[in-house]
């Protein structure tokens, strides 16, 4: 597949981070749960920082949430998004509890018509044939 | 004032020198180059030599080896008995540390600077801030505009707050700079200026976000028995308090920074002064959010009423609250809030010409380090 996309991309081999763009390739959002104290966490992390255990176990989310709040970019402040202007920027708090960011890939130019507590699903964005980004739409 | 459990350290500190060099873009010049002059300038004002300072504590630049000890040290030609570096020094953790050396005997008479060439080099802001940088870099999330422009959403959104409210935290403060002939941006703004100045990254304009300058400040502090010999009034130190909220985004509405709270709650606590004391106020203002956020959380105005609050001009000169009398870091220069450190302390000597604060007693100085972490200090005429 070829894309134009110009944005960062992450390292899909990473061992941390890897099995989180492995499930958005599925089609699925996935976060790690403590094995010891069952606690969800968001981002990925090598200890569970609630009770220090180790690892982690990878488990499918829902992949619904709720806009906490959101940013519109008229400017690109950083050059890797020169492209990407107008987007907004979300922070979607997840049915699951944590709270996840996102692009929001269905808002109009200007955000006009973004609110806060609205309904949102994941959409997973292929942008390279290895990594598919995980984004988000109104539900 | 009330009286409650004080700090071993109330008082026992002063600030007996400032120093600040000229702010804007200086090409050819490093970093350290800029700390020293700062040091110069600081040791004079408060008539000290170099040979009578035993302690410093410099300020590294963001994402550069530039600024620490080892380097400004052998610049400047300082054996200190006593050195560190903050990597982040906000001038209040810089300050905090320098009480911590000073009443712990560490050191007597320490200098602290901050230089930065970060305009003429060119460093990059536009990365995400904050624990979760990687997976906010991926979703376009960079540049503290961002985030300070979902916390302001959010306050929007709970409490009906306006731009037209938020942008007289700009305002105020450009009429504040107007009468410093040292801040780098001085042309008049009136809120409907800002309201027609384009949206960077909605809800925030231009005029909500730092500029980038390049300069350099430092103090000198002493034990408050040394203070008295110097030759200028000294200002003590009454109070400071620091929260940290480095779990991050794990931490409830973080952007909203509500552990500000914990740094004021400890800050009135520890000091007996009550925001009703206060003469002059500082934030540290990376964005005009910050001021919003750190005028509830401090208790100067109820949680939610920032903004009627800014609209009633309580921060503007002549208002019943000055905010920032240097301009801030929207308007004057963008020091990491050591600026903000070296105004308190030439107000309170009464030494800040046509935008001078009637025998201002009291200054706070209130900074924070993105979403991780916050310090204030109370700075005095008196013990």
């Amino acid at each position: 597949m070829t894309t134009d996309y110009a944005g960062p991309l992450p390292d899909t081999t990473d061992p941390l981070t890897g099995p989180h763009w492995a499930a958005a390739r599925d089609g699925r959002l996935a976060a790690q749960c403590c094995a010891r104290c069952g606690a969800l966490r968001w981002q990925p992390a090598p200890i569970c920082p609630e009770c220090l255990q180790a690892g982690g176990d990878w488990v499918d989310l829902a992949g619904t949430g709720t806009i906490w709040s959101f940013a519109v970019y008229h400017r690109a402040m950083g050059p890797a998004f020169r492209d990407a202007v107008p987007y907004t920027v979300a922070m979607v708090e997840l049915d699951e509890g944590p709270r996840m960011v996102g692009m929001l890939t269905d808002a109009a130019d200007d955000g006009s018509d973004v609110t806060i507590g609205q309904r949102v699903r994941a959409s997973y964005e292929p942008v390279t044939d290895d990594v598919t980004l995980v984004r988000w739409v109104r539900a | 004032m009330s009286t409650t459990t004080e700090s071993p350290t109330r008082g026992a500190v002063a600030v007996v020198g400032v120093g600040s060099t000229a702010q804007g873009q200086f090409p050819g010049r490093s970093a350290n180059e800029i700390a020293v002059e700062a040091i110069e300038l600081a040791l004079a004002d408060a008539g000290l030599e170099k040979s009578d300072v035993d302690g410093l504590i410099t300020c590294q630049n963001l994402r550069s080896r530039a600024g620490t000890d080892e380097q400004i040290g052998l610049l400047a030609g300082l054996n200190p008995a006593f050195s560190a570096t903050l990597d982040y020094g906000t001038g209040n953790f810089s300050l905090h540390l320098a009480v911590m050396a000073v009443t712990s005997g560490l050191a007597s008479t320490i200098v602290l600077c901050y230089g930065t060439n970060q305009r003429s080099a060119k460093a990059d802001f536009g990365v995400a801030v904050g624990g979760g940088a990687d997976f906010a870099t991926l979703s376009g999330l960079v540049h503290v505009a961002g985030p300070a422009a979902m916390a302001f959403r959010r306050h929007q959104h709970l409490y009906g707050t306006t731009e037209e409210q938020l942008a007289h935290v700009a305002v105020a403060q450009r009429e504040w700079a107007q009468r410093n002939p040292a801040a780098i941006f001085r042309d008049p703004l009136t809120v409907e200026d800002y309201l027609a100045s384009p949206y960077l990254v909605a809800p925030l304009r231009r005029p909500d976000l730092t500029m980038i300058s390049d300069g350099g400040a430092a103090l000198v502090v002493t034990s408050a028995d040394r203070a008295r010999d110097r030759p200028k009034s000294p200002v003590y130190v009454l109070g400071m308090a620091e929260q940290t909220a480095l779990r991050g985004d794990a931490n409830p509405d973080n952007l909203t920074r509500p552990w500000l709270g914990d740094v004021a709650g400890r800050l009135w606590s520890s000091s007996g002064v009550r925001p009703d004391d206060v003469d002059l106020l500082y934030i540290q203002d990376a964005t005009s959010v910050w001021v919003l956020q750190m005028l509830e959380w401090y208790g100067f105005c109820k949680l939610g009423e920032g903004g009627p609050f800014l609209a009633e001009g309580r921060t503007r000169p002549g208002g019943s609250l000055p905010v920032n009398t240097n301009g801030g870091q929207l308007s004057e220069s963008y020091m990491w809030g050591w600026l903000h450190l070296c105004e308190a302390v030439r107000q309170l000597r009464g030494e800040c010409g046509d935008r001078q604060v009637a025998s201002p007693s009291i200054a706070v100085d209130c900074s924070s380090h993105d979403f991780l972490k916050g310090a204030a200090s109370i700075l005095s005429t008196h013990q």
